[in-house]
Formats: structure tokens, sequence, C-alpha cells
């Protein structure tokens, strides 16, 4: 099997996950998103192929939703929630400590390609504000003296 | 057990299943909501699984989604409660476990120091349905969550599920559609258009294919009621779906399920499964010859997504952009066709009113305002989560009764409602009645829930200034008002809160607003317009601080604010100055410190790791 | 073809029901300014708001675009308002701000007396040019030649029509049929020696055998001659001396 076959294979296996429709779409995308850590052009190219709809189209999507990510995404990504009640409780320094520890901006990922720092809309856990996400994993009243010891404990030194 | 083939069989099976069950029978429910999973709840239900197996007793350990769990009382949680004593245990560690085995299960006993006590009046309250929060709720939408397991269909049954869609199914569809627009429902998810018209308007369009759908893109940022009505009762919404395609004809539904809400997607899929293997949906439902199926769609994470029209066109597989609705939805939506769009929690009260009448939901509420509502209570406040009450609750009521009053004493300031698309409704007002028509009048709008609380350390300025900033995010970019608007709006407020404002940046301020109002595509944007405005409406003193004084009266705004240390209540532990990232603390051990100002970037973090709150902001 | 009565600006014209409100206008000689409208494009129109103008009906007034409103029995429309000049003087002032060196923008825009926006320069103007983000050129390529070349990409202040990864497309035939529509002739469309480049392609120009013009795109007659089967030698010459 050469390099090429083995490349659209893997995208294929995701395709073929799910009805041949436009429908599916934005899951196919998020599924290429979850396994390579953003949505390569060649999976948005090899879609257009299968499915017969614009790679335009595709590349269009993948700039509007905010889930997807048209470059690489670092090895660990931290979430930090920017809900009202995050807010009001603090989320902006948690995400001005991270931004000064990690020396990188919002949305960006870190020289070393560890860490992708986002800012994501409420996740409905507005009880435990303010809310930081790493890796899927959630914790809750996070404080700016402890996030960056926090985070270090669960990527693992 | 197959399908279900009628619905002789459908009640047979009911008694089969409640023949079968032991109420009596000691059951621990750990709740499985997202904050709760997120303290470890997983561990403590593993806990009690081995403890119990040990100890050889006669429990189902059923894993279910709590009330308090989904309820924002997630910074309590792990959240267990025990059945049949109806005791709540706060913030369980699989540590606790032995002792509540021990003591509670077998010993019938209460575990004190895990029991919730009352904030203000210290007392202990150990028995779930008396603890203040709970007592005052009259749960409809919310009621199956925290006493069935959401993944268990039987659970559901068990309880009274898809008895509603045995009685729809006798029914003609134009009695449904009756019933629905006489018990005076609105929709749940903001606008509070009227159901029941909505579905005739939508029933009375000529064609042979129409759409039901789920609106879960519940995007207002602290609001998370259909987080947990899709996690912790999915059946409920299926169920009202199934009812309201077989009322106005249709046989495809489609429930678009946010991307922030994964367990809400699996517990809607799993539900799904177990509904068609039942028979409930698929072909032929119940042996009635109707039939109805359901896709899920995921967002990708775009709050504009939650509009229907943004919405419909995502699911057709497309950017979410919104078109002008000047012919509505339910004319032309999903693919052009006649469709109905609801809310969650719109479509989880459907079975209920069909099973117990129109009369019995137009008893509640007020008279424009039907039925019972699930709020978010948030911020500022001693008892956040998600509270059920009739309709016409006062502000007043729900933050200090249910919501026990304002974290650490401090002074009540504001509520802002309807998230985004919202505004701030002031303390001297908190006698206004909760429902759709009052607070439109009074300048903000309910909207989906969110009640966010916010006291006298909010700067109302900052607020408008976040709303604003988070519209910018999520502005789709199609039309000029909202696109480019909104960003010059922000810069207005920057300037503000940076205190470069003048009483022309407040005029431009509002003119824009105007603007949006009038002139945007949709919602999103004739809505921007409400957290500036009401803000500046019940709180222009702060905006006149901010610009002729250039002062922020609340602490907030780090450009007109000053971080010191008070050199009465410092003890010189340096504490802080060994975590300032600018080394500009200075002061000799167990002497007064010194915060260099010139070197401050006002971080927070010597105010957050001082512990005789010594660090003040002036 | 039901034929219904719409009152624009005190007078009564009769229409096909649900024909816009600016085609009532302008075959009535009404005049109504608007911008990402091309009435033979379906999709295009409702983005830059421009035509704003107020909708009397069944009791209540709103702005609506006269380019995609329907007219139904009953309606009242009014184009010359206090409240409509209002708000198009505020739009004209955010589309001045955001592409000054588009002279269509200056010119509507001085129509309603503003000649200067009070907002300060943004960042994202030099990319910008003259691009209104009114999404006319990706309506016309998905609607009226079918090549879907560009979209609109993006999202809010930054939404631009783009080619995947702003490459050289695989499905573009240079037509140029984005550039014509386009209102504020945001779109670079270049031609020298026989060559036409545009969206960062290339395209080589078929030149008329008579006059020796180059006047289309190769790309374009394989994509007609696909499309359609009509014979490659009757491009040879250009329309002039067909």
């Amino acid at each position: 099997m050469t390099e090429m076959t083995q490349d659209l294979n893997r995208f294929d296996r995701i395709i073929d996950r799910y009805e041949r429709s436009e429908e599916s779409l934005l899951a196919i995308l998020q599924d290429f998103q979850r396994e390579f850590h953003y949505v390569p052009e060649e999976g948005i190219r090899r879609l257009s192929e299968v499915m017969g709809v614009p790679a335009s189209k595709l590349y269009a999507m993948g700039t509007f939703y905010k889930a997807l990510s048209l470059t690489p995404r670092g090895r660990h990504t931290i979430k930090v929630c920017t809900g009202t009640a995050c807010h009001l409780k603090g989320a902006t320094q948690i995400l001005e400590t991270l931004e000064r520890e990690l020396k990188v901006k919002r949305n960006g990922t870190t020289e070393d390609g560890e860490f992708t720092l986002e800012c994501v809309n409420c996740v409905g856990a507005c009880a435990m504000a303010p809310v930081t996400i790493v890796d899927e994993v959630y914790h809750g009243q996070t404080r700016p003296s402890k996030i960056m010891d926090m985070v270090k404990k669960q990527v693992g030194g | 057990m197959g399908a279900i083939n009628s619905i002789e069989e459908l009640e047979a099976y009911r008694r089969e299943l409640a023949a079968a069950a032991k109420p009596d029978l000691p059951t621990v429910l750990v709740c499985f909501g997202t904050g709760c999973q997120a303290n470890g709840s997983r561990l403590v239900a593993e806990a009690f699984t081995e403890a119990i197996k040990e100890q050889g007793l006669q429990v189902d350990v059923n894993i279910g989604i709590k009330t308090t769990g989904c309820h924002g009382y997630c910074e309590n949680g792990p959240l267990v409660v025990l059945r049949p004593q109806d005791i709540l245990y706060l913030k369980v560690k699989p540590e606790d476990v032995p002792e509540i085995v021990e003591e509670s299960i077998k010993g019938g006993r209460v575990v004190e120091r895990l029991v919730y006590r009352d904030k203000v009046t210290e007392e202990l309250v150990p028995r779930y349905s008396e603890i203040p929060f709970y007592k005052h709720q009259l749960r409809i939408a919310l009621r199956h969550i925290g006493t069935i397991d959401p993944t268990n269909i039987d659970d559901y049954i068990l309880a009274g599920g898809y008895a509603g869609l045995a009685k729809a199914l006798t029914m003609k569809p134009e009695d449904i559609i009756s019933e629905v627009e006489r018990s005076g429902l609105r929709g749940r998810g903001g606008a509070g258009f009227p159901t029941g018209t909505k579905w005739r308007s939508c029933a009375r369009v000529d064609s042979d294919v129409r759409y039901v759908m789920c609106n879960g893109d519940e995007g207002d940022p602290g609001a998370f009621m259909d987080r947990s009505i899709m996690e912790g009762d999915p059946h409920a919404v299926i169920e009202g779906m199934i009812i309201g395609a077989y009322a106005v004809g249709s046989h495809q539904g489609y429930i678009y399920v946010r991307d922030e809400y994964p367990l809400a997607v699996r517990n809607l899929t799993l539900a799904i499964e177990a509904a068609r293997e039942k028979g409930l949906l698929g072909e032929n439902i119940l042996g009635s010859g109707f039939s109805f199926d359901i896709k899920i769609s995921r967002g990708g994470g775009a709050f504009v997504c939650g509009e229907s029209s943004a919405l419909m066109r995502s699911v057709e597989g497309n950017v979410g952009e919104p078109r002008a609705k000047y012919i509505r939805s339910v004319e032309r939506g999903l693919y052009n066709r006649p469709t109905v769009l609801n809310n969650v929690e719109t479509w989880a009260n459907v079975p209920e009113i069909i099973l117990k009448g129109a009369e019995w939901y137009a008893s509640m509420g007020t008279e424009g305002s039907k039925g019972t509502k699930v709020f978010s209570l948030v911020g500022k406040v001693n008892n956040t989560g998600l509270v059920e009450v009739p309709m016409g609750i006062s502000i007043r009521e729900l933050v200090e009764n249910i919501g026990g009053g304002i974290l650490g004493g401090k002074k009540f300031k504001a509520v802002q409602t309807g998230g985004p698309s919202g505004g701030c409704i002031p303390e001297r007002l908190a006698d206004l009645p909760i429902d759709f028509d009052s607070l439109t009048k009074a300048g903000s709008m309910m909207g989906s829930g969110g009640i966010i609380v916010m006291d006298e350390d909010t700067c109302m300025v900052d607020v408008a200034k976040y709303f604003t900033g988070f519209l910018v995010e999520e502005s789709c970019g199609k039309c000029t008002p909202c696109r480019d608007g909104l960003p010059r709006m922000l810069d207005l407020l920057t300037e503000i809160t940076e205190g470069r404002g003048t009483e022309e940046h407040l005029a431009m301020l509002e003119e824009l607003c105007d603007l949006l109002t009038w002139g945007a595509l949709c919602g999103l944007g004739t809505s921007a317009a409400n957290p500036v405005l009401s803000t500046i409406k019940y709180f222009r003193e702060e905006y006149e601080a901010h610009i002729k004084d250039k002062k922020c009266p609340a602490g907030v705004c780090k450009a007109l604010i000053t971080y010191y240390i008070d050199p009465e209540a410092c003890t010189g532990c340096r504490l802080c100055a060994k975590n300032c990232p600018q080394n500009c603390i200075t002061g000799k051990r167990k002497e007064a410190h010194v915060i260099d100002t010139s070197k401050c970037i006002k971080c927070g973090v010597c105010k957050d790791v001082c512990t005789f709150d010594a660090v003040r902001i002036s | 073809m039901e034929k219904i009565s719409v009152v624009i600006d005190g007078r009564t014209f009769q229409a096909e029901k649900d024909t816009c409100i600016l085609e009532v206008a302008r075959r009535n000689g009404i005049h109504i300014p608007s911008l990402c409208y091309n009435s033979e494009v379906t999709s295009s129109g409702g983005s830059c708001r421009v035509c704003l103008v107020e909708a009397h009906q069944g009791g209540r007034m709103r702005l609506v675009t006269a380019c995609n409103y329907p007219v139904r029995e009953g309606l009242e429309v009014r184009t010359d308002t206090p409240l409509v000049h209002r708000i198009r003087r505020g739009v004209l002032e955010l589309l001045l701000a955001r592409v000054p060196d588009s002279e269509v923008i200056r010119e509507m825009a001085a129509a309603e007396g503003i000649t200067e926006a009070r907002y300060r320069k943004d960042e994202g103007e030099n990319e910008r040019y003259k691009c209104i983000a009114c999404a006319l050129c990706t309506n016309v390529c998905a609607e009226v030649v079918g090549v879907h070349a560009i979209a609109m990409v993006g999202r809010g202040a930054d939404k631009k029509p783009a080619t995947p990864y702003d490459k050289p497309s695989d499905v573009c035939i240079g037509c140029g049929a984005c550039a014509y529509a386009c209102p504020t002739g945001a779109i670079s469309l270049k031609e020298q020696d026989g060559v036409r480049r545009i969206w960062h392609k290339d395209f080589k120009m078929v030149r008329c055998s008579v006059c020796g013009t180059p006047y289309i795109p190769e790309a374009q007659v394989d994509w007609i001659v696909r499309k359609t089967g009509k014979d490659r030698s009757f491009f040879d010459k250009c329309p002039d001396h067909r």
C-alpha cells in the first residue's frame, strides 16, 4: 500500500462511518479534528471528492466553526471558559496568567507544540466557575495562583 | 424485551417493571452530570459498587443524574442521594464511602459532616426535599432528573414515560394542537412564541414533507438548563418530539446539540437507540401506523447557530448563516419545508401537558406566561443551580429565598437575564415578576432562563463590554450593522473602561445600538444593543464615573484601579511577593509590604494568595 | 401568478405576489439604493442593509431589506422617511469606515450627507481594500456559474471571499463573473499579454482569429464545451466578429 492510499484510508475510514449526505459533513470534519488534532487539507480535498461537495464550502466551514482548526493544535489543549459566570469570577485573570506563563496568546500554540490555549463559550458548569478544561478534563474554581500547577499536574511534568 | 407493538403492551410492560421494582430497596444515586463527573463521581460510584459487593448487601447501585448535580450544585459535588431515606450527601469522596455504607445504608443514620448545611441559618438539612433550594421548586421539565438513569429506558417507562405519547396517539392531531394552544405553553428558548400557534401554522401549510426540530444549541453563557435535560432526561425530549411530529404530520425529526455538550450527545444517542429498539421510534410506533425517527446533529462551536435559520443551514451541512425571516420557518424552514423548531425545555413539557391536560398547565404561572420555567441561578449568589418554579416569581424571591442571598454578604446590585440578547435589571426593580412580558418592558428579556446575579464588585460597564466582545466573536459577518457595528461598539466601550471615554463616545454608542436594533439581519444583531442600553439606562452614573472621573467604582477596570496593600492588615508573610510575576512587591519579613504600582500589571495573583485580605483595590 | 396591490410612498402599484419591494420600486421609477443584490442571482441580497425601507403591515412597522422582502396584499412601503435615512446613514458610515478607498461607497455616503466616518481606522482595513463582504461574488460563482471556486470564509468583520487556503483553485475557470458582479470593484482581475490573472491563478486567453484580441480564458471554453457540448470552434472568434 502506498503512502498516498494509506493517507486516503485514514480519511475514508472516518467518512465511511456516516451516511453519504451533506448532513454528515460537519460531523465528519469534527471527527477529523478529533483524530488528527486539526482538519488537514488532504482531508478536506478527499471529503470533497467522496461526497461531491465543493472544497470551497468545506474550507469555509473549517474557518467558520470554532470547533474546527485548519492548523495543527498542540498536544494538549487548555480551554478557559469565558462564560458570564466564569467571567465574573475571574476567568480573565486565569487566561492572562496562562498567556503569561506559557508565553502564548489565546488561540495560539506554544512554540514547543505542547499547549494550545483557547477560550471556550460557556460549558454549562457555571456553579464551578471559573472553569478550565485541560484535555477534556474539567477543573472548577480555578485560581490564578494555582492554575499552572494544576495544568502541570494533569499533563505530567 | 423487544419492540412494544401497542399501547396496551406498553402499559403491560410498565406494570411488569413496576412489579419487579423494589421501591423499599435501598438505592444509592450518584450524580453523573458533567459537573459531578468533573469532581470524580465516577470513582465514588465505583467505590460504592466495591463496598457493597464486599459487604454482600442488597443494594442496587443506580447511576443516575441527580437533581442537584445537574442543577449546578456542581460546586458541592460529587452528590449522592440515598433512597428511600431521601438523604443528600455533598462533596463525597471515595474515602467517605465505607462510612456512608456502614452508617447510613446499614445503620440508617446520617453522616453529619457530609450533609447540606444552610449557609445562612447554619442548620443541618439532611433530607433532600427539605433543602430550601428544592422545597420551593415545582419540577415539571425537570421531573425525572436525579431520580432516573437517563441511559436506561426502563427507568423512564417505570417513572411514567411514554404515557403521554400513548394518550396522544389516541387523539386527533388537531386536538393535540388545541391542547397545547390552550395550555398557554410559550417557547422556552427565549423568544416565547406560543407553541400551539407555531404547530398550527406549520400543520396548515400544504406539504407532503415537514420537519420537527429541537434546538439544543444553548449558547447563552450562564445557562445550562437544556444541558441538564438532554443529559438527565433525554427521553422527555424525544417523547415530546414524537407527539409534536404526530400533531403536525412530520416523519423526520432532528435534535441539534451544541458541540460543547458531549455528554448530552451521548445520552441522547443512547436514548434514541433504546427508543428504536422498543418500537417507540421508527415505523408504526406502538402499532398506530405513525412513523417517525430522529437524527442528531452536532453543532460546531458557533453561538449564532442557536438562531433558527442559522441552525437549519448548519443541519443541512453549511456554515451557520441566518437568513431574512420574512417568510417564517413554519412555512419554509429546513430544506425549504415547513418546520417546527422548539427548544429542549419546551419539548420536555409537552408529554406532561398531553397527559395532565391544558387546564392543569394553565393553572400555573401568570396570565401571559403559563406553566413553570427552569432558571439557572449563577454568579454571586449563595446557592447556585437550576431551579424550576412557576412563572411569576419575583427576582428578589429567586435570589434571596431560593438563592440564599448574595455571596459573602455583599450588596445585591443587579441580575442579568437573557444572555447576550438580554439586559440588566437593577436591584431596585427586583420585585418584578419573572415572565416573558415584565422583563421585556423593563428593557431586558427573560431569555432562555439564565439569571446571573451581580454584586457591588461587578462593574456594569465591564459587563456591557463583556457581552459586546462575546457578540463580536460570534457575529456571522453577513450583515453590515452587526459585523462592522459591534466592533465599533466594543472599541467605544474599551475607550471608556480604559479611561479615555468621552460624552461623545456614549452618544455614538447609543446611536450604534439604535442602528443594530433597526437594521441587523437576525436576532443576534437586533438584540445586541440590550446589554449596552440596559446598563446605560440603569447605571448611567457608572458610565459617567468612568468618563468624567476616570474611576471604576466597582474596582474592576484595570486601567482605572490600583492594587495596594493595607499596612494594618499585612503580616509580612511574603506570600504575595513570592508569587508576584513582576517581582514588584517589596518588604521585610514580618513587616508591611508595598506594591510598586509602576510595575504592577494588576494580574490579581497577590490578592488571590493573601489569606489576610490585605491586598486591596482602590 | 397572483397579482396584488402594494403601496409605495403613497402610490399604489400592481405586482405579482412575493416579488421583492426593490423590483416593484425599480419598475415604477422609485429609487432605492442597493449594493449586494443582483436580480439574476436569487441567493443574493439581505447583506449590506443599504436598501432598508419601512414596511407597514398588519398594524406593525419594521425596517426590511427591499431586495428580498416579498410584497403581499396589505403592505405599505415608505422609502423616504427620517428613520430610513437615519439608519441608512448609519450603515453607510460603517461601510465608509470599513472601506474608505471605495468610490462607490463614498458616493453613496455623500448622497446621504456623510463625507467622513467618525470611527478610527482599524487594522483590517488594508487587507479588506474595497470588500464589503456582501457575498455577491460567491453567490454568482455558486448559483450562476456553478463552479464554487470561492466561498465566504471566516466569521465577523474578517469574513471575506477566498479560494480554499488562498491557493489557486482547481475549479476556477477564470470567467471573472465575480469581479463583474462585485458592487465595489473589489476583486482583482488583471490581464496582460494574453494572460488573465484572478484569484492568484493565471489563465491563458483564447485570441480571436479575426482581430487577435484575447477575449476568453481557455479554461472557460473547456468548461462551456464540457457542459453544453458546443463545438469548440465556436469560440475561435470573439463576439464582435462571430
